[in-house]
């Protein structure tokens, strides 16, 4: 047994660290998730990013309420709601790849050698970059769109593409043109990774996309509503 | 025996406590490598408003996704003669299916990709999960047939960019820490298109393997893939044609 108060005063010392160990392990592992392995300039990184996505969900809650608001006021009154409807239809077509669709954008032509993953590398940064609808060669780039195969042999939807080909994507074209060409962006990442590739930026007030050609329809997956 | 028998309980106690204290600031140290290399308390605060803010995108997700349901019941209550706005309905009922805002379940494939263990011999950077790691494996996944993909829960669809952001990736602006788990729906031999690809097993072969990435699966009957909870609202395009048939 503890006889003295110094030795109970040891233990209870040892317990407490102990204590505040243990919490300290679970919340670093629980809680921040992986978080505390950033450096400030990542986590102030992923702030702004947070804070420009959480802005636009903002947005769409509130045009989501105005459109529910609406639609419930004209099935109250018996009232037709088809305007709307059709409107929802067009804006999920369009935004999914089923439509044609037209608006500012840019123009970029990759001219050398490059493969399937480098051309995926570009796409995933005009995506990143806020382009709303792009196309590869006239082939618009929904889910299950794939550019792959080695230098020289690239092919998207079973189109081969040559060693020069163009991509159109709509979105603004300063920030699309900025986010590529910048110092250390996508461009001069591939160029440094594929040498003697060529890289064309176009910025255009108009450009058109081409719907998919592709069933979106799910045959395996059952909609869970 | 007799000098075991000497020493007092108290000491007993206070060994076995710091030994436990040596285990935990043992197992405390090995947890902070590789990923954990910054140590500062200055970041407690960045740490903070960034789980903060990935709450409210949780909300704001749960929110569209309940108003989007809402709208699918009030869409569904017309009255008979409205044949017009029925088949409307339907065209938009197919369009979000489609466009991946709707959960969908069914056969698949479910992969977890998690970083190397400490000391398995690749360079501690190499051993690493990248956003192209788990870019590939989307890409890969889509060529084998798949009609449906998440990673860690975020549905890929038409705008999805997949990033680094230091150490852990983001995917539709959603903060995701390894391991990663992607989920894919397809036919019953996904897994068999998958595996026989050639760029599928060049990336197993010069990349997993080398850098010691763990890379596990299952083949499930039934895999479930969540709906797009992000912004649907375009800027800059119009639609100009009447749908594809």
């Amino acid at each position: 047994m503890l006889t003295t108060s110094r030795q109970r005063v040891a233990v209870a010392s040892v317990s407490l660290i102990l204590g505040v160990l243990v919490v300290a392990q679970l919340h670093g592992q629980v809680v921040s998730g992986g978080l505390a392995a950033q450096s400030a300039q990542d986590l102030t990184l992923l702030i702004a990013n947070l804070n420009t996505q959480n802005e636009e969900l903002r947005g769409e809650v509130a045009g989501l309420e105005r459109q529910l608001s609406s639609l419930t006021e004209a099935r109250s009154r018996g009232q037709s709601a088809s305007g709307q409807l059709s409107a929802d239809l067009t804006r999920i077509q369009a935004w999914s790849g089923t439509r044609v669709v037209t608006g500012p954008g840019i123009a970029v032509r990759l001219s050398g050698d490059i493969d399937g993953q480098g051309v995926e590398d570009f796409l995933n940064e005009l995506h990143n970059a806020g382009s709303e609808a792009v196309a590869i060669e006239g082939v618009r780039l929904v889910p299950g769109v794939v550019v792959a195969g080695r230098i020289g042999e690239l092919s998207v939807e079973n189109q081969a593409l040559g060693t020069s080909f163009e991509i159109r994507a709509i979105g603004s074209p300063e920030i699309l043109t900025g986010s590529l060409t910048r110092a250390g962006g996508i461009i001069a990442q591939l160029a440094a990774v594929y040498p003697g590739l060529a890289f064309s930026v176009t910025p255009l007030d108009v450009i058109e996309i081409p719907a998919t050609t592709r069933d979106l329809s799910p045959i395996h997956g059952r909609p869970t509503l | 025996m007799d000098r075991l028998r000497s020493i007092p309980s108290w000491q007993v106690t206070l060994s076995v406590a710091l030994l436990v204290l040596g285990f935990l600031i043992a197992a405390q140290i090995s947890s902070e490598g590789p990923r954990i290399r910054y140590t500062t308390q200055e970041r407690a605060p960045l740490v903070d408003t960034v789980l903060g803010l990935q709450k409210q995108q949780d909300a704001l997700k749960a929110q569209i996704l309940d108003i989007r349901t809402q709208f699918g019941a009030l869409e569904g209550q017309l009255p008979a003669s409205a044949a017009q706005e029925k088949e409307m309905n339907a065209e938009l009922e197919k369009a979000r299916i489609g466009a991946g805002l709707v959960q969908l379940s069914g056969s698949g494939l479910v992969f977890r990709l998690e970083d190397a263990d400490v000391g398995a011999g690749a360079p501690v950077a190499d051993g690493l999960v990248t956003a192209r790691d788990v870019r590939i494996l989307v890409q890969e996944l889509w060529i084998a047939g798949a009609e449906a993909i998440s990673v860690n829960n975020e549905r890929v669809a038409a705008p999805t960019a997949i990033l680094d952001i230091g150490n852990s990736i983001l995917v539709n602006s959603a903060y995701l820490a390894p391991p990663y788990e992607i989920r894919a729906i397809g036919s019953r031999d996904l897994y068999g298109a998958l595996t026989s690809a050639a760029s599928f097993i060049e990336f197993v072969q010069d990349r997993v393997g080398p850098s010691g990435l763990r890379l596990s699966f299952a083949e499930l009957d039934d895999v479930t893939i969540p709906a797009y909870a992000g912004s649907v609202t375009v800027r800059f395009m119009r639609a100009t044609e009447p749908a594809v048939p």
